[in-house]
């Protein structure tokens, strides 16, 4: 009990000295912060006034991109300086190492993804009539990117740019496969197989619950999925990293 | 109490050996040193022994825990300073060293007194607030080491501690590694710095192509090459002929030019002195001094790696 506590306070430790240093850096901002909000702006203004069908889609995204971007550039950046090698030094297990850099990533989304949601409740009203589903959606959305960052960021390369572009392969695609700009009943069957394979499907579904929009399925069903998608990133990456490690 | 433990381990990378299956222990409380020249596997050992790097084969224990199987354990008994100072640039001399505490669950007081401590033995107090990437090396290196004592460790790794540091850091950090000493901590540091195996060490073992190729105390080691004993002679205005002279001494095995002086390697110096007096009698040359040397730990070394760098006059190892 007291070792589990202990790697707790090691991810803690470790999410906050992320904090710390990545936050702010210029690259991060601009893949991390600026892309995700002028992507929000470019598709939410000037639509007709659908909230409850385009913002969950677009918090979303938001939340896509914010999370999964610390770790992909933090830790090749670590790896060049030799300092990811204090934390698989350190008398934690690899599960702590993970679990620290995916809430590195967690955090900085919350943070990023509450820009346009709180300016959006402000000047337009919420349109958000159950708080419950919105708010595990958008924490659960978070967290499952910021473990997919992670995991991408396992690829033993010291260049931020082999993991980003690796990454952006598997992201940008997903926007289109998640039901977000195409309704899915006007994609053709082989692609709808792939709708029900992407977390972001279950993180808008849950999120729109949230605006009472039309879902897919029911909340319960989303919330499993994600928790299920996270367990196995964090599963994975694990894996990786410790396969990787020479 | 064994505090270090290793057997046959072995570390192959794709296509190279890097550990052909060494073996030693190192005591409780001992100054260990590992000597080697560059590539012969000293990181690579300090990676499995610090449970970040798997072996191929064999086995390691710190304190009698297997570093496979109770890594955790283990690394809690440990500081690690490693081969590059991988200090955060972003965070202050500060903000490291708390990090690190955290990492090995120091708690919140003990910590804050210890780091205090810490950057005031490392002379980096004064500036425990500044970030960390305005550091000079050696300050950085310093920062390092407190970085690696934050959790009090019974057992500390130093991989190369003092390579390309100026005098006065050096000096610091050759004290620190002193007083753990006296303190009980055990020390097993990398270098390819023979003078520094030879000032801090008790025991040495000399690490070649990932081969121990001998493991004694300095002075133990330096008895085995007894051949290796030598005489060095300045002549006031010796014309170079008199290498050619030198060389055909009875006894001689070898001469080296070192700068303005002549090294004569025997296993007999009484009489390779009375030869060099009457060699310089017969060439009317004068003789401004000479000393008798005893094998250094170079010497051992060099014998040891097969290193033949004397023919080109070269005796620094690095
Ligand atoms: N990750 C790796 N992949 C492949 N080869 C490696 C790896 N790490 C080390 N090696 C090889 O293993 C051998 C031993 O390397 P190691 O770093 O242990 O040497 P060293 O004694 O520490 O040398 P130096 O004094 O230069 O630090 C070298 O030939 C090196 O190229
Ligand atoms: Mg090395």
């Amino acid at each position: 009990m007291s070792q589990v506590l202990y790697e707790l306070r090691a991810s803690w430790a470790i999410a906050k000295k992320d904090a710390a240093i990545y936050y702010l850096k210029p690259n991060i901002l601009v893949s991390g912060a600026l892309f995700p909000l002028f992507m929000f702006l470019a598709f939410s203004v000037g639509r007709p006034a659908e909230p409850a069908l385009m913002i969950p889609g677009l918090v979303a995204i938001t939340i896509l991109f914010s999370s999964s971007t610390i770790e992909p550039v933090s830790i090749p950046i670590e790896r060049r300086m030799k300092t990811f090698d204090r934390l698989l030094s350190a008398p934690i297990s690899l599960h702590a190492i993970v679990l620290g850099e995916s809430l590195s990533g967690f955090l900085y989304s919350i943070g990023i993804a509450s820009v346009p949601c709180i300016a959006g409740f402000v000047l337009f009203g919420t349109g958000l009539s159950n708080g419950i589903p919105f708010l595990i959606g958008v924490v659960l959305t978070a967290f499952c990117f910021a473990t997919m960052g992670t995991l991408f960021a396992a690829y033993p390369t010291e260049s931020p740019g082999d993991i980003m572009s690796m990454l952006n392969l598997v992201r940008l695609p997903l926007i289109f496969i998640s039901g977000i700009f195409i309704p899915i009943a006007s994609i053709p069957y082989p692609g709808q197989l792939l709708v029900y394979c992407s977390p972001l499907t279950y993180g808008t579904d849950l999120i729109r619950a949230g605006f009472s929009g039309p879902t897919l399925f029911h909340p319960a069903v989303d919330l499993v999925m994600l928790l299920l998608f996270i367990g196995v990133f964090q599963v994975l990456a694990n894996r990786l990293y410790k396969r990787f490690n020479e | 109490m064994i505090a270090i433990h290793v057997s046959d381990l072995v570390k192959r990378f794709e296509t190279i050996t890097a550990l052909q299956g060494i073996s030693f222990s190192v005591n409780e409380g001992e100054t260990f040193g590992f000597l080697g020249p560059n590539g012969a596997g000293k990181t690579t050992t300090i990676r499995i022994l610090t449970g970040i790097s798997p072996p191929t084969s064999g086995s390691a224990s710190i304190l009698g825990k297997d570093i496979v199987n109770e890594t955790i354990a283990a690394r809690k008994e440990i500081g690690i300073v490693h081969e590059t100072s991988n200090v955060y640039d972003d965070l202050s001399a500060w903000k490291n060293l708390i990090f690190s505490a955290e990492l090995y669950s120091v708690g919140k007081e003990e910590r804050e007194s210890r780091g205090k401590s810490l950057l005031e033995l490392f002379g980096l107090w004064e500036r425990h607030n500044d970030r960390v990437k305005g550091f000079s090396k050696g300050m950085k290196r310093r920062l390092t080491l407190a970085m690696g004592l934050i959790n009090n460790p019974r057992i500390l790794f130093l991989d190369e501690p003092t390579s390309g540091l100026d005098v006065q850091s050096n000096l610091i950090i050759r004290e620190v590694i002193r007083d753990l000493n006296t303190k009980g901590v055990t020390v097993f540091l990398t270098t390819h710095n023979i003078e520094e195996a030879n000032v801090t060490c008790d025991r040495v073992a000399i690490i070649n192509h990932g081969q121990i190729a001998a493991i004694d105390s300095p002075e133990r080691l330096k008895k085995t090459i007894q051949s290796v004993q030598s005489v060095k002679v300045a002549f006031a205005d010796a014309d170079p002929s008199i290498k050619e002279c030198l060389r055909e001494l009875p006894l001689v095995n070898e001469v080296r030019k070192e700068g303005d002086k002549y090294r004569l390697i025997t296993e007999k110096p009484p009489v390779v002195i009375q030869a060099v007096m009457e060699c310089a009698a017969e060439q009317k040359v004068t003789v401004i001094s000479m000393n008798t040397y005893g094998p250094s730990l170079e010497d051992v070394f060099i014998r040891l790696t097969c290193l033949d760098v004397r023919t080109k006059g070269v005796r620094a190892i690095d």
